[in-house]
């Protein structure tokens, strides 16, 4: 005879979230790029039209046979390190200025929904799943990144800081790569800063959890963290704060999430996404959720590598 | 496409390969707390990763598992044979307790060849948990007996290290009173576990008592799910550690009055705390419990454990009867 039994507390089980086969991020502006007005914004969509083309995202959404690809398009706007203008007069713009390119966002998003959404402590979230690449000689003993705020991909210079003043000088050393192939492209990246007990989280940092976000891969508790809330509104608020962290801005636009994701970007943000690939290697995902991802994705006929970094595409916009 | 909750099998690492290894170390030791503690408390202490769930289960013994922790190595491997083989992966960790009373910290890693003979970028390693990539071939017996063997304080991959610390972060919660009811030992469980062979098809168990803390596992299993075989040790560590427990209770016991009625007492914590937590192979799937059965046959643990319990409680009997005695012969020469 055949018996089953189960607790539901007891078992492993991660949400499920929608994904489309590519993410776009038709652009990342920084507020002096808003402020600068809605002839700059047009000028900037014009670039960018060409590139976001359908035949073109068609190709990198790598979909198998002639199904037509699930594609959404997002924009991210950087209400974190700086005060912007009103989401009332903002958004029409955007929207405005990318449509007269044929361009079309189906999601927008603030960069401080990256930090905290929906009572979620996203950012947190993130730094508490790092898990730094070793050194050699490291056995798993290594003191948490938490401590420092900073993280790299090797060995850092030894320096003698001041409290190490009684101990032999060493001289000095290179700062190495780890799994460098032979010279070293060593970086060092600044996760957040802090004045006053308030921290304040680095750019290539949110824009490390806004990848994972686009990716479907982040979860709280086993719950999806990213639900975009429609807005069907002709009108936008006074306040940044009064949106949520992700406004779906079309009914029928495809999943948020993907499979994979793209982003165009003028090429001033490729130190940015330098770092933000850094960590990314750097972030343990929960196992459930990559097994999940990869199954759904060989259930559609795809092949989706295991590491994160290879699901994302860039172009860099000469300016 | 639809939004959902679905439980997904791990089916997509550690597929079974002759050419694997799995080490782990598990440490066993009595929570550090005055009492039981809630299902809730428990939950609480072993929430260390933020946003990931602690599974709780309350059937058919109160169980809770904390989620799973990475930590990153690039490091040498000890081998019997003394060959110098460096790996780069990273290694689980997790901690449980069991009854509200017993807790467990446990790290492991599957050892394997890797396809590369340079390290690779770390978000290669990252997306394999639990898994460590060795540069050059290995020989996975001469690996499985190093790590047996292997002196706790060396340079090598030290899981021993791992679970210690995992050990001390539960155990030094705030949360818990730190007055425990009983003295106890902590122990630790080293074990490997080998793919079957042509040569072993039907697998292998060894166990072995090394000293008064340290045993040894060897398995030969099929491997589907890693995860599964450590949670079949941390299981058969549980249990051994109950019986390990009660045996030097007892013998403490006895090595004070053994015939008077108080030294029963002495007892009562074990009684009250320990005797109800004998529940082998729970939370094991069904495909590793010829493991079990086989170690039953060989060891005779759940004979044992019988055996003592009914030692306790005819005692608990007697010195109920002795205790009777002199309350009914005291009242008689009145």
């Amino acid at each position: 005879m055949e018996s089953s039994f189960r607790e539901a507390t007891a078992e492993e089980r991660v949400a499920s979230v929608p994904l489309s086969h590519l993410s776009v991020e038709l652009g990342h502006l920084y507020a002096e790029d808003i402020s600068a007005g809605r002839d700059s914004l047009a000028a900037y969509f014009q670039r960018v039209a060409p590139w976001a083309a359908e035949a073109r995202l068609t190709a990198l959404a790598r979909v198998s046979g002639q199904r037509r690809p699930r594609v959404s398009t997002c924009f991210l706007v950087d209400d974190y390190f700086a005060r912007l203008g009103s989401p009332a007069t903002i958004i029409p713009d955007l929207l405005e200025t990318a449509a007269d390119s044929g361009l079309h966002i189906d999601y927008l998003a603030r960069e401080s929904g990256c930090v905290d959404a929906d009572q979620v402590p996203l950012a947190q979230l993130v730094e508490g799943h790092l898990v730094p690449d070793p050194a050699p000689n490291s056995t798993g003993l290594r003191p948490a990144v938490s401590e420092a705020g900073w993280l790299c991909n090797g060995q850092r210079s030894p320096v003698n800081g001041p409290s190490e003043a009684m101990r032999p000088v060493l001289p000095w050393a290179p700062a190495v790569e780890n799994g460098r192939r032979r010279h070293s492209i060593f970086l060092d990246i600044e996760l957040w800063d802090q004045t006053d007990g308030r921290r304040t989280w680095s750019c290539p940092f949110l824009a490390a959890v806004w990848q994972l976000l686009r990716l479907g891969l982040l979860r709280y508790q086993g719950r999806d963290v990213v639900v975009p809330k429609a807005w069907d509104h002709d009108t936008y608020p006074q306040e940044w704060d009064d949106l949520p962290a992700i406004l779906q801005l079309s009914p029928r636009a495809a999943p948020f999430s993907a499979y994979r994701t793209f982003s165009i970007l003028d090429g001033r943000f490729l130190p940015v996404e330098h770092a933000v690939r850094t960590i990314l290697a750097q972030v343990a995902v929960e196992p459930l959720v990559l097994e999940q991802i990869v199954e759904r994705s060989n259930g559609e006929g795809m092949r989706l590598a295991p590491e994160i970094s290879s699901r994302i595409a860039y172009l860099f916009l000469p300016e | 496409m639809t939004s959902g909750t679905s439980s997904v099998h791990r089916a997509t690492t550690h597929r079974p390969d002759p050419g694997l290894v799995a080490l782990g170390e598990v440490r066993t030791g009595l929570l550090q707390h005055s009492a039981a503690i809630p299902h809730q408390l428990a939950e609480r202490i072993l929430q260390l990763v933020p946003g990931e769930r602690v599974r709780l289960s309350q059937r058919p013994i109160a169980h809770a598992l904390s989620p799973e922790l990475m930590a990153g190595v690039d490091c040498r491997l000890a081998a019997a044979s003394g060959t110098h083989i460096d790996g780069t992966g990273t290694v689980l960790t997790r901690a449980s307790i069991t009854g509200g009373t017993v807790v467990q910290a446990s790290a492991r890693a599957v050892v394997g060849p890797a396809r590369a003979d340079h390290r690779l970028p770390w978000s290669h390693y990252m997306a394999r948990p639990g898994m460590i990539e060795t540069r050059g071939k290995i020989e996975v017996d001469d690996l499985a007996a190093g790590f047996i063997g292997q002196p706790t304080s060396s340079s090598a991959l030290d899981l021993s290290a791992l679970s210690r610390r995992m050990m001390d972060v539960i155990q030094g919660s705030s949360q818990l009173d730190h007055a425990p009811r009983m003295r106890t030992k902590r122990t630790r469980l080293r074990w490997t576990a080998r793919t079957v062979t042509a040569e072993q098809p039907h697998g292998l168990v060894e166990f072995a008592i090394e000293d008064d803390v340290l045993r040894t596992l060897q398995l030969r299993t099929k491997i589907d799910r890693i995860a599964m075989v450590a949670s079949l040790c941390e299981n058969l560590a549980l249990h051994d550690w109950l019986l390990s427990t009660l045996l030097e209770l007892i013998e403490r016991e006895q090595r004070g009055a053994p015939h008077a009625p108080q030294a029963v007492l002495r007892l009562r914590p074990a009684i009250d705390s320990l005797l109800h937590l004998w529940m082998p192979a729970a939370h094991i799937d069904e495909s590793l419990h010829p493991v079990w059965e086989a170690l039953e046959r060989r060891a005779g643990f759940t004979r044992q454990w019988e055996q003592l319990r009914d030692r306790i409680r005819d005692q608990v009997t007697l010195s109920a009867v002795t205790l009777m005695s002199v309350v009914t012969e005291g009242s008689a020469s009145e």
